[in-house]
């Protein structure tokens, strides 16, 4: 062999890294899947990770929606609030006034008032039951009833009549469609049945606005929110700056911005710890289980690693091969988390909680993971490239 | 035909595969520190079946690891088929054991996930043969040394001789010029030990590799073409200067 066949050699195996790359991917692969033990070790620190952390998102985001679905499904554009309002939950008082200031405003197609007061109903054989009534316009029906599971919206034009939510129909006292009940010390029947309508406090009972006013004792010129729909073609931005000018003792605030405030605020104050907290503990818990697991799988295999150098595989072959087997970590316990997620969440999703695994959770998921997976394998990553070749002769 | 014999010495017009002169290996540092080679001055020529013998701790792994481009020499010259491989850079000299080198370790070293077939493609595909080729190749090695129905099976599967074949025939794959082997008999019986020597013998004589082996098996030296001895860091037999 001369210099020419040398350099011949030597340029022929620094081209073929396409090749190269395909045989260490399937090597990374089989290697993975070669010691059973260590690889279902290892996905099952990926799902663990990913069912503790998407169904504490899901019930978040669960919890998150109870607490803005009035605002989403009320039908309102915009709302009149009282100052310094943080959520769509019983609160100060407003005069009517406002509901005409509104209507007089220019760019408005409806404004209608919602009246909103916890009160409750007894029970038949004693006690009661706390419930937060709301009185809707029966002319817009801004505010409500949605889900209905019984029962005609009509119905609520009956002076006496209420929707109640179909979820608590034995709490209340085993209540039926045209049941005859006491809340406030009114008598009361049922008029039809909501579903799935318990924010964090007291479920959701609708009214029409002047029975509502009776049975919790609120005064015809008073209101807890005016809702608002703007007029086909109307400028928001000018509407909300005209109703602000008008109305300067009341906030007025979008639905996509109130629905914000809503959430933000219960994240900062009250959920965000509580859930983050223990979303990240999920994830730390995976990260860790994934890290020691491929570390660990390295320090079994680091003479097969150390003759891979040998036989003149590169740090940069190694690093693919470890990045291939943590992609694949990434993807096959994400794909079984999801999976036990999306059973846990049917199983567990009721009235009272809903669990929602959004469609960008369910995409961002196995992006975290592969992430996380990557970030666990620097450990290993680091002994395989310090690893010398020279050990393969000791 | 080489251009050396047992004798020792080797034949002045021949052409170089290895060429080391005044290597030194240091390992430690300060007051730890342990020289393993100290100036060591070796040929081999091209086609030339070596087998460099010493006790423990001679240092002849340590000369095998450099000349196997695993290891970097603390100073002197080593060129392999002319191309000095002393001064090149770290991260350059993975390329050159896939160019020149093939290695057959003392543990056999397969991978055990691997099929044979598959630790033979492994190092054909490393050096960049297509999947396709490099089966074919595999397969017509792992028959040439006697293990064509043993093809699938995971070195966990095969005795130890049979491992040995197949670390023989990852060795050669892809014809190496350069062959180094490291005790390739310590894990056999004294007959497979010498059925493995011999197999290794042929199948690089076919391809015309240079084999360098390390070993202390008195039983294969018959062998060798030639002999060299290592003691405390030194060669015993001193290669004669070639121009």
């Amino acid at each position: 062999m001369n210099a020419p066949d040398v350099q011949a050699r030597l340029r022929a195996a620094r081209g073929g890294r396409l090749t190269r790359g395909f045989a260490t991917t399937i090597l990374a692969v089989r290697m993975m899947l070669f010691d059973k033990a260590k690889f279902i070790g290892t996905v099952l620190g990926v799902v663990f990770a990913v069912v503790l952390a998407n169904q504490q998102l899901g019930i978040l985001f669960g919890l998150l929606q109870k607490n803005t679905m009035l605002v989403d499904n009320a039908g309102a554009d915009l709302w009149i609030v009282p100052p310094n309002t943080t959520s769509a939950a019983p609160g100060q008082r407003m005069s009517t006034q406002l509901l005409y200031q509104a209507q007089q405003t220019p760019g408005i197609a409806r404004a209608s008032a919602l009246v909103m007061a916890g009160t409750s109903i007894a029970k038949p054989g004693g006690g009661s039951e706390a419930i937060t009534l709301i009185g809707v316009d029966l002319e817009t029906m801004l505010g409500g009833p949605w889900n209905i599971v019984a029962g005609d919206r009509a119905n609520l034009r009956h002076v006496d009549t209420l929707f109640f939510e179909d979820a608590q129909r034995d709490k209340f006292g085993g209540i039926n469609l045209w049941s005859v009940r006491e809340v406030g010390g009114y008598r009361v029947r049922v008029g039809g049945f909501t579903w799935g309508l318990q924010p964090f406090g007291p479920p959701y009972t609708f009214a029409s606005l002047d029975t509502a006013r009776t049975l919790v004792g609120m005064p015809t010129d008073q209101l807890n929110f005016v809702l608002v729909t703007l007029a086909p073609g109307a400028d928001r931005a000018a509407v909300i700056a005209a109703l602000r000018t008008a109305i300067p003792t009341a906030d007025v605030i979008s639905r996509e911005d109130f629905h914000s405030l809503i959430v933000r605020n219960l994240l900062k104050d009250q959920l965000g710890v509580s859930f983050g907290t223990s979303t990240s503990f999920g994830l730390i818990i995976g990260f860790i289980i994934v890290a020691l697991s491929m570390f660990s799988s390295v320090i079994d295999n680091l003479r097969e690693f150390g003759t891979l150098k040998a036989i003149g595989l590169t740090n940069l072959d190694l690093t693919r091969m470890l990045m291939v087997q943590s992609v694949l970590y990434a993807a096959i316990g994400s794909l079984i988390g999801l999976g036990l997620v999306g059973f846990m969440a049917a199983g567990i999703s009721s009235a009272n909680l809903a669990v929602i695994v959004p469609h960008w959770l369910v995409l961002l998921t196995p992006c975290v993971m592969t992430g996380l997976c990557m970030l666990a394998s620097l450990l290993a990553l680091r002994r395989v490239r310090k690893l010398e070749p020279g050990m393969v002769f000791r | 035909m080489s251009a050396t014999n047992t004798a020792g010495a080797i034949d002045p017009s021949a052409t170089l595969a290895v060429r080391a002169r005044g290597v030194r290996k240091v390992f430690g540092s300060g007051a730890l520190a342990y020289e393993a080679l100290r100036g060591v001055d070796f040929d081999v020529a091209q086609g030339e079946f070596m087998m460099l013998v010493g006790p423990s701790g001679s240092g002849k792994t340590t000369l095998l690891s450099i000349l196997g481009c695993v290891l970097t020499a603390t100073a002197g010259e080593v060129s392999l088929f002319g191309e000095r491989i002393d001064t090149r850079k770290e991260r350059d000299l993975p390329l050159i054991r896939r160019a020149l080198v093939g290695f057959v370790f003392q543990g056999h070293n397969l991978i055990a996930s691997l099929s044979a077939v598959d630790n033979v493609r492994l190092v054909l595909e490393a050096r960049g043969t297509p999947r396709r080729q490099s089966r074919a190749e595999a397969e017509e090695l792992l028959a040439r040394v006697g293990l064509a129905d043993k093809r699938w099976n995971r070195p966990g599967e095969l005795s130890g001789g049979q491992r040995q074949r197949v670390a023989i025939a990852r060795a050669v794959a892809g014809a190496p010029p350069l062959v180094l082997a490291d005790e390739p008999t310590a894990a056999l019986d004294a007959h497979a030990g010498l059925e493995a020597t011999e197999l290794l013998l042929e199948v690089c004589r076919e391809r015309g590799s240079t084999v360098v082996v390390v070993t202390h098996d008195n039983r294969i030296y018959h062998l060798a073409d030639r002999i060299v001895h290592i003691e405390d860091g030194h060669i015993i037999d001193a290669p004669q200067e070639t121009p």
